[in-house]
């Protein structure tokens, strides 16, 4: 049977986004279990940590600084990071942003929103999934391996009030670029998925109302927000040999909220 | 091939369908993951013997003949099941039947007997198993990428199936925080159920599979060993795919 490895040791996987947050829960949780991780993230300094830390748990480890929105420094990153550690073999697109505005920095409404702000939250969440995926997948193809995980939300599939529309947008488009990749580079052996987190506890949920958040746990039938952990544990299934023959789904992370 | 990644030590599985192919293979992965074994299926010559050969000394596996489709059975199986190995931390729901009828000539016999072994029968089994259930544990039902898409010949078994998903999505409201719930769909998995339709269909499945090639039924059963794990511990009221790619859409 083909497929991808038993086990993740020794894979090299490349998480952007993964100075914080639910991109730095999968990144620790790839390298606990064995694979050889990139840290990459716009800021060089919590990538420079989150790699210092790992390294220090003993693991394989290298951060990466790139603007994922810009392809010639996610060609240099990847050039570095298959340089120092070897082939990817595991791609997350993880880096995302959802910028607020207002009076109170949390709302971001449609007719406030300047088309900059549109602009750059389309580049890192869908454009930068392009831009790093279209710079592995030669190699992937080549050695006709490897897994393709991307962080959607479930602000993709239905309305949620403390995200613009941007945001919503992008984790969408997320989704379609998910089922027409995997459909692409299904016959290389190369699996791609997406999870789509509900209402999960980090910085950017924290950078929201707080009754907003609580309405949300009191929709989640689990009765709680999700932890980064929570997601890094169905990105760790989809990326191992245990889902070989698990491609173009978006799994919903969500404590049952809104069940696609 | 061992991928027991995820440790069931001390855990019990209770499994509906144990001597189909993909039941076997849950079977197996949930044992080699140190799981006690409750298996049941309709005869039991062949559940004892598929559970003989899982565990000769038979401490881990319990073998019984059970008709999923009479509640009354199904309870004393779950009564069972308890008695021997205390609460239940996994339960799935693999027993099924799939034959084929197109509507215009299929007899009231024989879409009730469908809809007893392909729905019936998840209701019984999940309710007899509440009870017994342990904190923390999980349901898996097997439903079937017919079940989202419809499937030529077989509108028993797809309407059966479509109503395992949303009588899965409305069991895990029901039953969180303490139960998740979730169901899979196979898609074309390797075994006698699927040669017979190659057999009929030629190469056209494979050729529509992005991953050009049949599923295995290990591959369901790792899908079920991570859905009722703790890396799945926010998953609950979905439903996963396991098929290649052969329907990118839900």
């Amino acid at each position: 049977m083909s497929g991808h490895p038993d086990t993740h040791t020794g894979r090299v996987a490349l998480v952007t986004g993964s100075g914080r947050g639910i991109g730095r829960a999968i990144a620790d949780r790839l390298g606990l279990a064995g694979a050889i991780v990139a840290y990459l993230d716009h800021d060089p300094e919590l990538a420079r940590q989150a790699a210092d830390e790992a390294v220090k748990a003993g693991r394989v480890a290298l951060g990466v600084s790139a603007d994922v929105a810009d392809a010639q420094a996610v060609a240099r990153a990847v050039k570095q990071v298959e340089a120092t550690l070897g082939p990817i073999d595991i791609l997350v697109n993880n880096a995302g942003i959802s910028p607020k505005s207002g009076a109170d920095g949390k709302r971001a409404l449609t007719w406030e929103m300047d088309i900059d702000e549109w602009q750059r939250v389309v580049g890192v969440n869908l454009t930068g999934a392009f831009i790093c995926s279209n710079a592995v997948l030669p190699g992937m193809v080549a050695r006709q391996r490897g897994a393709i995980v991307s962080t959607s939300s479930v602000a993709g599939k239905t309305f949620c009030d403390i995200v613009g529309i941007h945001y919503a947008a992008t984790k969408a488009g997320l989704i379609g670029f998910t089922k027409h990749l995997a459909g692409e580079v299904g016959p290389y052996g190369i699996t791609v998925n997406a999870v789509a987190p509900g209402r999960i506890d980090t910085p950017l949920m924290r950078g929201t109302a707080s009754a907003a958040n609580e309405a949300a746990k009191q929709a989640t039938p689990m009765r709680r927000f999700g932890t980064p952990d929570d997601v890094a544990g169905t990105v760790l299934y989809l990326t191992s040999g245990n889902a070989s023959f698990v491609t173009g789904q978006t799994i919903d992370v969500a404590g049952g909220w809104l069940m696609t | 091939m061992t991928r027991a990644q995820y440790d069931y030590s001390s855990h019990t599985l209770v499994l509906t369908g144990a001597c189909g192919s993909i039941g076997r293979a849950i079977a197996q992965r949930f044992f080699d993951s140190g799981a006690n074994c409750v298996l049941t299926d309709l005869d039991q010559d062949s559940v004892s013997a598929f559970a003989d050969s899982l565990d000769p000394t038979g401490q881990r596996v319990l073998a019984l003949a059970l008709d999923v489709t009479d509640p009354a059975k199904v309870d004393a199986v779950m009564q069972a099941s308890h008695d021997r190995f205390g609460p239940i931390h996994a339960l799935v729901t693999s027993a099924g039947l799939y034959d084929d009828a197109m509507v215009a000539d299929m007899p009231d016999a024989q879409w009730q007997r469908a809809i007893a072994i392909n729905l019936d029968s998840v209701f019984y089994t999940c309710r007899a198993a509440i009870p017994f259930m342990a904190e923390q544990s999980a349901i898996v039902n097997i439903a079937s990428l017919a079940g989202h898409r419809g499937s030529r010949a077989h509108a028993h078994y797809a309407a059966a199936k479509g109503a395992v998903l949303s009588f899965s999505r409305s069991l895990a409201v029901e039953l969180a925080p303490k139960i998740r719930v979730n169901a899979v769909s196979p898609g074309l998995i390797d075994g006698p159920m699927v040669q017979n339709l190659l057999s009929l269909t030629g190469s056209h499945f494979i050729d529509q599979t992005p991953m050009k090639r049949l599923g295995q039924p290990e591959e369901v059963a790792s899908a079920i060993a991570f859905l009722c794990s703790a890396d799945a511990s926010f998953v609950t009221a979905t439903s996963m795919h396991i098929n290649g790619g052969l329907y990118i859409a839900s």
